[in-house]
Order: structure tokens, then C-alpha cells, then sequence
């Protein structure tokens, strides 16, 4: 005679665990960390040199590069002037929270203020795995289209902020910023929005006040 | 994509599961895979009937229910199912949501003989 037993269990059980364990440390550290997702190629990296470039003298970052292979990014954020470790997840289409934590083992938590997380340039795996960060940040680019909010839903439902970047290329590309942002309210109505250009410089400061606001929430 | 790791997750947890109530033979399990999990129900399904088809417990059965995405309004207190990514409130077309369920992936229970 067979037997059900009821469980009730969440899968991501042992990950979950894991990024608790990061989120508890990252506490203790005092810093704000953030993971960065988008689409390959929608500018996390270029938003995070650009970053640097403007905090570089009021905050001490760090960044754990994300990508299936190479190390390129990881070069180009230490050239920027901070820490970076790269992984290489192989055929992996997210970060885990062991590979974080792997990670933080080459980093001096202590001597930061700012973590960024660069995830994997994925919309859809990365917003299901918890990186034990403070803040989920979405980069979105104009040449994407302005319907990905939703196609992508689940990344914009748990994200805390939106960068749109490549503003500069809107007529370009057709986007329509306003169908972009009646998009997100649809997912979730409090998501801001910060439009910019990493390349002209356009609308940054509102994200670096965006971050000094996050900081200061968290610190 | 990552549906492989989270077969693999799925199968620990069902064969850690029936080692603890004593009963050895696990004959079934039970998964419920959100639409908003991030978790593909076919791509699940093919990376464990893998798994349990190398497995000590061949004949398992595998059952997979879909659990669509399902909201409450903080306004008017209606719950629904809302059609693909918008989620305003269609009694009052409130934005202001709490996902109630639809983004978990759970093993909901097991079968043991």
C-alpha cells in the first residue's frame, strides 16, 4: 500500500540557505551589495566602470563578475580602479550562492562599503536565485525593446530598482519610453525607473543618488 | 536552463525524505512548479525522469502541476489570476499587488511503499 507523505518543500531549500548565510555576513561587513541583472549586452559592466569613475573617491567598491567564459569584464572593472573577481560558470546561466561565497574568499569585506554582484547576462535565471544581496537592480537598454518588463516579468517583479540605459539611442532604436514604463508599473507599480546614458553621461546622477540613498537605507 | 540542478535538488530531497519516515521504497512524487518560478515544467520533467530512470526507484512516478500566478489586491482584497505580465486589479484596476502564489517551485509530497 503506498503512502503519501506531505512536504510543502521549496526547492531552492539548500541555495536559499546558503545566500541567508551571505546576507548574515554582508550584515556584519556593513556594506551594500547589490546584484546587477540584465540582457547580455545591456551595459551592467559600462555602468559599473562609469560608477567607479564618479564614487571612486567617497566609497571603497568591490565587484564579482559573472560570465560563462573569459575574463574580460573582470579586466576592465579592475581598470576602472577597484577589486574584481571574475567566475566562470561554464555552461551555467546564473550565479549561485556558492559561487559567491567562493568568491568573497579573495575579497576584504571589511575595507568596502559597496559590493556589486554582476550576474550573468541572463533575464530569466538569475531573478530566481538568491545572491544574499540588499538590492536586485534590472539593467534594461533601448535597443532591447521596450516590451521586455513584460516578457521578462519575474526579473522586474523582484527587483528593487530599474536602470534603462542607452537613452541616447531611443529614436534610433523606436523605443518608446512611456509603453517601457507603463510595462513596469504593470509588474509592479513602486519600481523606479532611472533613465540614463552610460555613454553621454545623461541621467547618471540620478543613480548615483539612487545608491547614496540605498547605502545610507542600509548602512 | 537550470532546471538540471533543481532535478537533481528535487531527487535529494525525495529520497532524503523517505529515509526519514522509514519507509524505503519511493514510489511517486509530487512537484509543483509556479509559472512564475523561473523553473520550465517540461525541461524539469525530462532532467528528472533522467535522474529516476538511473536511480535505485526506476518506476517512480513523477507528477508535475502547474501553479498559475495568482494576486491579492491591497485595495479591494480581490485575489486573481492575472493574463500574462499585467497585474493591475481588474475589479478596481488597482497596481497595488501581493503575489500570493505562482513563484515557488515545491515538492509538495512524496509516495512511499
Amino acid at each position: 500500500m503506498a503512502k503519501r507523505v506531505r512536504l510543502e518543500r521549496r526547492i531552492v531549500a539548500e541555495s536559499d540557505r546558503l545566500a541567508r548565510r551571505l546576507r548574515a555576513r554582508f550584515r556584519k561587513a556593513g556594506l551594500l551589495v547589490l546584484n546587477l541583472m540584465s540582457s547580455p549586452g545591456a551595459g551592467k559592466t559600462t555602468l559599473l566602470e562609469e560608477t567607479v569613475r564618479r564614487m571612486a573617491g567617497e566609497v571603497r567598491m568591490a565587484a564579482i563578475e559573472g560570465d560563462l567564459a573569459t575574463d574580460h569584464d573582470a579586466r576592465r572593472i579592475r581598470a576602472a580602479g577597484i577589486p574584481c573577481r571574475q567566475i566562470n560558470t561554464g555552461g551555467g546561466c546564473h550565479l549561485s550562492a556558492h559561487q559567491v561565497t567562493e568568491a568573497l574568499d579573495h575579497l576584504d569585506l571589511d575595507a568596502l562599503d559597496m559590493l556589486f554582484i554582476e550576474n550573468v547576462g541572463n533575464l530569466v535565471c538569475p531573478a530566481g536565485f538568491d545572491l544574499g544581496e540588499d538590492r536586485r537592480v534590472v539593467v534594461s537598454s533601448t535597443p532591447e525593446g521596450d516590451d521586455k518588463p513584460a516578457k521578462y516579468p519575474v526579473a522586474f517583479l523582484r527587483a528593487d530598482c530599474v536602470v534603462l540605459n542607452k537613452i541616447d539611442l531611443v529614436e534610433a532604436t523606436g523605443f518608446s519610453i512611456r509603453a517601457f514604463r507603463r510595462y513596469v508599473r504593470g509588474v509592479k507599480p513602486a519600481l523606479p525607473v532611472l533613465e540614463l546614458s552610460c555613454r553621454t553621461g545623461e541621467g547618471f546622477s540620478a543613480w548615483i543618488e539612487w545608491l547614496r540613498r540605498a547605502r545610507a537605507e542600509v548602512g | 536552463m537550470h532546471e538540471a540542478a533543481l532535478a537533481q535538488q528535487v531527487w535529494r530531497e525525495a529520497l532524503a525524505a523517505a529515509a526519514r519516515h522509514q519507509h524505503p521504497r519511493l514510489v511517486g512524487l509530487d512537484l509543483v512548479v509556479g509559472t512564475w518560478s523561473g523553473a520550465d515544467p517540461e525541461s524539469l520533467e525530462f532532467a528528472l525522469g533522467l535522474l529516476v530512470a538511473d536511480s535505485e526507484w526506476p518506476q517512480a512516478r513523477i507528477r508535475i502541476r502547474r501553479e498559475p500566478l495568482a494576486l491579492l489586491c491591497r485595495r479591494c482584497g480581490r485575489r486573481f489570476e492575472p493574463p500574462e505580465a499585467d497585474l493591475t486589479c481588474p475589479a478596481c484596476q488597482a497596481a497595488d499587488v501581493e503575489t500570493i502564489q505562482g513563484t515557488d517551485l515545491r515538492l509538495e509530497s512524496i509516495e512511499v511503499e
